[in-house]
């Protein structure tokens, strides 16, 4: 936090609820790693460990939005601050959402319908990999509040929106060539899907991360050359 | 990029605990705002209906340079808010609207500051008339010691602006009712100002600014002797009173300046350092010194 409001109990309050959001991006970052890989090696335990923590991923929600309604309540924040705050709470909301979306694929894995053939899981481990590493970027550029990182996740995000475009096409290619899979296709178009949106609250969490520092340069216009004071 | 794999124990480690994020605890980027002290005014001072333009104004306690080069217009029909930390120079320009310097010896005045297109630093001007147009309301409530009535009648008694006692009713029951205070005072309008509350004696003297029918009304800190409750009442006859006239107010509450105004203007160790809409100075603060002071980091 730049350091050095004249209430360091405000300082404490905002470094506080920044280091909560990092705890909370933590843990939906571990979330939908172990959902990615359970779906890959169609393992039940990881998948149920998912859908145990999806309760933790929404009290991190709850609290941290009451921390946030409370710190505006007593503070009043203004420019900075109140930018930080409101843009934290938007964080908080995309990393819930993103959550969410691994919930919805551990769902699928605990149920056990029909196993991904080999080549359906190396595209999820792909995609997985590709949003994994998409959403702690993000995570990193909030945590350092680093707005040329937050670009790069934006920048990166289409590639994942690529991927997840190819790797439908190759599902629907392989629904078509054995009818029989079709059930299974529609499970895995789900979970790419899962991924896909994820990769999405990853690059909308770096424009919250931008709009922290969105301070708005200065543009010539304002400063016309007859409004010094200093003549 | 990181391969995805199963955990082999679902039931281990804390939230985020591979991640190896170093929370920083940094809400705000080191860098977002350059402007420093000595840069230029940030923002538009001018505006299209300017009551008062001012150019190029200092003032001079003696040796002391207490407002520096300061360029602003006050516009008709808007509330101007100045803040700033103590000893910035907000009351001190306040006072050059009203000539009220001319009364603190060793006070000299430079530059020029236009009312309607004509200086006022004129030594021709008439004070007591420009007075008139510009009335002032300060900190404290100060009614004089006179009935309810007599408080407001006086400015147009003393510039002879009625004729009649009918007249005067008039123009007393008028201001009041402008003021808020009617309703609270109309059945004791013979008993002394100053044995109102604090509120009502403040929205007392707002309606004795305004019998006058004035141009400007110059607030100065005017909610800082009031509870929370009367500020409410003062700040909402402000809201009323705008319609009509052009309204500078000091303030040491920024929330109160947020509320209040449509421009706001922040000084800084007696130099004029930001002044613009009130939506964005107080979201998009563009220099440094306005940013800091307004989310509390020093003032």
């Amino acid at each position: 936090m730049l350091e050095g409001h004249i209430s360091r109990a405000f300082d404490g309050a905002l470094a506080s609820l920044h280091i909560r959001v990092v705890e909370m991006g933590g843990l939906v970052l571990d979330q939908v790693r172990e959902t990615a890989a359970a779906y890959t090696e169609w393992l039940v335990a990881p998948a149920q460990h998912v859908l145990e923590r999806e309760a933790e991923v929404n009290e991190y929600n709850t609290r941290l939005h009451e921390e946030q309604f409370t710190l505006i309540a007593r503070r009043q924040p203004v420019a900075g601050d109140l930018r930080a705050i409101i843009a934290m709470s938007n964080v908080v909301h995309e990393l819930e959402r993103a959550g969410d979306e691994a919930k919805k694929i551990a769902r699928t894995v605990v149920a056990q319908g029909a196993r991904p053939g080999p080549a359906t899981s190396r595209d999820v481990r792909h995609l997985g990999t590709l949003a994994v590493t998409l959403l702690r970027t993000a995570l990193e550029s909030f945590d350092r509040l680093d707005v040329v990182l937050a670009a790069d996740v934006i920048a990166q995000d289409k590639e994942l929106d690529e991927e997840y475009a190819a790797g439908l096409r190759r599902l629907m290619t392989r629904a078509m060539e054995d009818p029989r899979q079709v059930s299974v296709a529609l499970e895995a178009a789900f979970a790419l899907k899962s991924l896909e949106r994820i990769g999405d609250h990853a690059r909308n969490l770096a424009r919250h991360v931008q709009s922290i520092g969105d301070s708005h340069p200065l543009p010539e216009t304002v400063l016309s050359a007859g409004n010094s004071n200093r003549p | 990029m990181e391969a995805v794999t199963a955990s082999d124990d679902p039931s281990r480690k804390r939230a985020g605990a591979e991640l190896n994020l170093k929370p920083t605890g940094r809400v705000q980027p080191p860098t977002s705002l350059e402007h420093k002290a000595g840069d230029k005014t940030v923002g538009t001072y001018t505006v299209e209906d300017a009551v008062f333009a001012c150019r190029d104004v200092n003032v001079f306690y003696g040796s002391k340079h207490a407002l520096r080069n300061v360029n602003i217009d006050v516009a008709r029909k808007q509330v101007l808010a100045m803040i700033g930390p103590s000893g910035c120079g907000k009351s001190t320009f306040l006072r050059c609207l009203n000539r009220m310097n001319d009364t603190i010896p060793g006070a000299r005045v430079t530059g020029s500051i236009k009312l309607d297109g004509n200086d006022i630093q004129d030594p021709s001007q008439d004070v007591v008339q420009l007075r008139a147009r510009v009335g002032m309301v300060f900190q404290k409530p100060n009614p004089f010691p006179k009935s309810i009535y007599d408080n407001v009648a006086y400015g147009p008694r003393i510039h002879g602006s009625t004729r009649s006692r009918a007249d005067l009713d008039e123009i007393v029951c008028t201001s009041l009712q402008r003021a808020g205070l009617w309703d609270e005072v109309k059945d004791r309008l013979s008993k002394p100002g100053t044995g109102l509350s604090g509120g009502q004696q403040q929205r007392l003297c707002i309606a004795r600014a305004i019998a006058i029918q004035p141009e400007v009304i110059l607030m100065d800190e005017p909610c800082s002797a009031l509870d929370p409750i009367a500020t409410a009442r003062v700040e909402d006859l402000i809201e009323v009173l705008r319609e009509s006239y052009a309204i500078v107010i000091v303030t040491h509450s920024m929330q109160q300046a947020a509320r209040v105004s449509q421009r706001t203007a922040y000084f800084h160790m007696g130099e004029l350092i930001e002044v613009g809409e009130t939506d964005r100075v107080f979201t998009n603060p563009r220099h440094r010194l306005t940013e800091d002071y307004i989310t509390g980091r020093f003032g």
